[in-house]
């Protein structure tokens, strides 16, 4: 950081003018200016490519995740923990390549996730809470930082694909349940409303109306691993980081048939 | 420019697109007229809608009251109420809170089935929550049939809703909670956690004495794959070893930390409630439907009954119930329209002949006549694919008792008039 700083005190503003006179070439002639550019670029390039690739992803879960990520109560123990983990490696899996190839950098999945999350607390915040008036607690996102740090770390520790899939993807979808649960047990809370038990996210649910989300339409706790009872969520769980290994393994090679040379070079 | 212009605005799309989701959840409430005249003809009766108090302060009660029957005449093509019914109410968003909901002493808490022909009783209970005026509608919403919509009431809520406005319950171990703000402490404390740890760990790759992505680009592109590796330093591995141990603790230690707060938690709570049965109308009278023509120049319907009286009083036909418009015989009843919007026609049935006496069998010509064929788009009918209507006709005898008879069948549109 002092570093960094003190290149931009020694440089001052009428020197930035005259730059932007020069050519492009001349721009980058000395080794000095040539640094702050790469420097420009990260803290330009890092940014920006996080915003949009977690935009990308709040897209992404918009389609095939949707309502099991809008709303507290829709996060089950049986689809939200297995439909969630294997749709969000999608970004991560491919640009991961990309990181790795060029740039030897284990960050593809911390910054698109950081990138996603901002993203959905803004949507959830404006949209949801501001604009449609639920309270924040009962639409806020879920969180898979956890999930992207171990993804990524694996990368470096392992630096191998088939090693990050085995081991992070794997516990990408193994977690998510665990990760995410002390935001979410207060909302398994049960009480008793006219006569039924519920949850306080069920109902919440019943409570801050959803006119175009009849009770019936939420898909939850359906599935036929309901005969192994007790065992569901610690099974799902399982299911769900192999199902995520195999989703990796497939976005991964997507994303080295999309990281050819060629693209890398028009970026500079 | 330009290429920057579409980074910046990509976030901005995807809060629109995920807006535009949540818009049509909350501008549904006035799609009263959007469904195929045919179809709300033919799917719910719907009668005795009362609200009441229609005027209410933020924090007041509001009680929602009427009755509905599924169609015998229920469509084909359309998904039957008999599979999942969930009794609904159409406001825009969570500007009321929904106390209770009954169908016949039933909680709604869940879904239902609603069988055809079968006459059901319903008590929603709202609790305003932001002021405003509100167009609220009973709906039955039925599973891939989508929702089935009473005619609707203004309710003026006044007042705006305070800071410490309070939805408190009262859980199985006896803790009250908030639901308005439930849960967001821990939520906030949970992301600002996970945040800091997602920041520190892009921090740990860019804060460097050299910049990174291009030096190390150019390295790789100068020096080949083989000797990538030696970016990485050991202290590189040091610290995402580092990470990878304390976040799987942090997982760990989160998740052990919830469990010891909420020791009871249960999982979410679905499957469907089983709806009470009540005791239907007796066997008081029998009508048969003839000759149902739909003039459209004229916006009249006309159709023959044929009526036999099985009780001990005469019976006259007072109103005419279908696709949540009411069509009323002036000279049996005196109806006067709750709002400047409910579809309610005074003086639009004429029925020819006299009352129907106890043990006689009379045809009678009932015509509903009005504007409001017009205005709920009713006049569609004739471009519905198997051209058939339904309804609901309402019989009075001299003591005030009402007796219902569900009519329908087949209806031939007269584009001439020429009766
Ligand atoms: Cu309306």
């Amino acid at each position: 950081m002092g570093y960094n700083d003190s290149v931009k005190d020694s440089d001052n503003q009428s020197q930035d003018d005259a730059r932007s006179d020069m050519s492009q070439e001349s721009a980058i002639s000395t080794p000095e200016q040539q640094r702050r550019i790469f420097r420009a670029f990260d803290y330009m390039l890092v940014p920006v490519a996080s915003i949009l690739l977690g935009g990308i992803v709040v897209f992404l879960v918009a389609l095939t995740v949707g309502d099991w990520d809008y709303w507290q109560d829709w996060r089950d123990r049986r689809w939200w923990p297995l439909i969630t983990p294997v749709s969000v490696i999608v970004a991560p899996a491919v640009f991961t390549y990309f990181f790795w190839k060029y740039f030897r950098l284990p960050i593809a999945a911390t910054s698109i996730v950081l990138g996603y999350m901002i993203a959905a607390w803004v949507s959830r915040y404006a949209n949801f809470h501001l604009f449609a008036d639920f309270p924040m607690a009962f639409v806020s996102p879920s969180n898979f930082i956890g999930m992207a740090i171990i993804l990524d770390s694996v990368l470096l520790l392992t630096r191998s694909f088939y090693l990050q899939g085995f081991v992070g993807a794997f516990l990408w979808g193994l977690l998510i349940y665990p990760l995410n649960w002390p935001a979410a047990a207060a909302f398994h809370t049960p009480l008793v409303w006219d006569g039924y038990i519920v949850t306080a996210a069920d109902l919440m649910g019943f409570m801050y109306i959803r006119t175009a989300m009849p009770e019936y339409v939420r898909i939850i706790e359906e599935s036929t691993l309901r005969t192994f009872g007790e065992a569901v969520t610690p099974l799902t769980a399982f299911f769900a980081g192999f199902v995520t290994i195999l989703n990796f393994y497939l976005w991964v090679w997507v994303g080295s048939k999309l990281a050819v040379t060629r693209w890398a070079t028009k970026l500079i | 420019m330009i290429k920057k212009m579409k980074i910046w605005q990509m976030p901005l799309m995807v809060v629109c697109l995920v807006g535009f989701q949540l818009y049509s959840d909350v501008v549904f409430a006035h799609g009263e007229r959007a469904q195929q005249a045919g179809i709300r003809m033919r799917t719910m009766y719907w009668w005795d809608v009362d609200v009441s108090p229609t005027k209410v302060k933020v924090g007041e009660l509001v009680t929602i009251t009427g009755k509905f029957m599924p169609s015998s005449f229920w469509p084909e093509h359309l998904a039957s109420s008999e599979v999942a019914s969930f009794m609904n109410i159409g406001v825009p968003g969570p500007a009321f809170l929904r106390m209770h909901s009954h169908v016949n002493g039933t909680p709604m808490v869940r879904s239902t089935r609603f069988y055809r022909g079968k006459e059901y009783h319903f008590k929603v209970v709202l609790k305003a929550r932001q002021g405003g005026e509100y167009h609220v509608h009973p709906v039955v919403s039925v599973k891939d049939a989508g929702p089935i919509i009473a005619s609707g009431v203004w309710i003026t809520v006044e007042g705006e809703r305070p800071d410490d406005f309070k939805n408190e319950v009262e859980t199985l171990m006896g803790d009250t909670i908030d639901l308005e703000h439930y849960g967001m402490q821990e939520i906030i404390w949970f992301n600002a956690f996970w945040f800091a740890v997602g920041v520190a760990w892009l921090g740990f790759w860019f804060i460097r004495k050299d910049p990174v992505l291009l030096r190390r680009y150019t390295f790789i592109a100068e020096h080949g794959e083989a000797e990538a590796g030696s970016l990485i330093s050991v202290k590189d591995m040091v610290v995402s070893a580092a990470f990878f141990g304390l976040t799987m603790v942090a997982i760990v230690a989160g998740y052990m930390w919830a469990n010891a707060k909420y020791p009871n938690t249960t999982p979410l709570q679905t499957g469907k409630v089983v709806t009470n049965e009540i005791p239907q109308q007796g066997d008081v009278l029998d009508v048969v439907v003839s000759n149902a023509v739909y003039h459209i120049p004229g916006r009249a319907f006309n159709f023959d009954i044929t009526v036999t009286n099985k009780g001990d009083s005469p019976l006259r036909v007072g109103d005419f119930a279908t696709a949540g418009v009411r069509f009323v015989n002036a000279d049996v009843l005196t109806v006067k329209p709750i709002d400047k919007s409910d579809p309610v026609s005074p003086a639009g049935l004429i029925v020819t002949g006299p009352a129907v006496q106890p043990g006689e069998t009379r045809t009678l010509r009932v015509s509903a006549n009005d504007a409001l064929w017009e205005k709920y788009r009713l006049t569609s009918l004739i471009y519905d694919p198997d051209s058939r209507f339904g309804g609901m006709l309402f019989f009075y005898d001299d003591e005030g008792n009402r007796y219902y008879s569900e009519v329908g069948g087949v209806m031939i549109p007269d584009f001439q008039n020429v009766e």
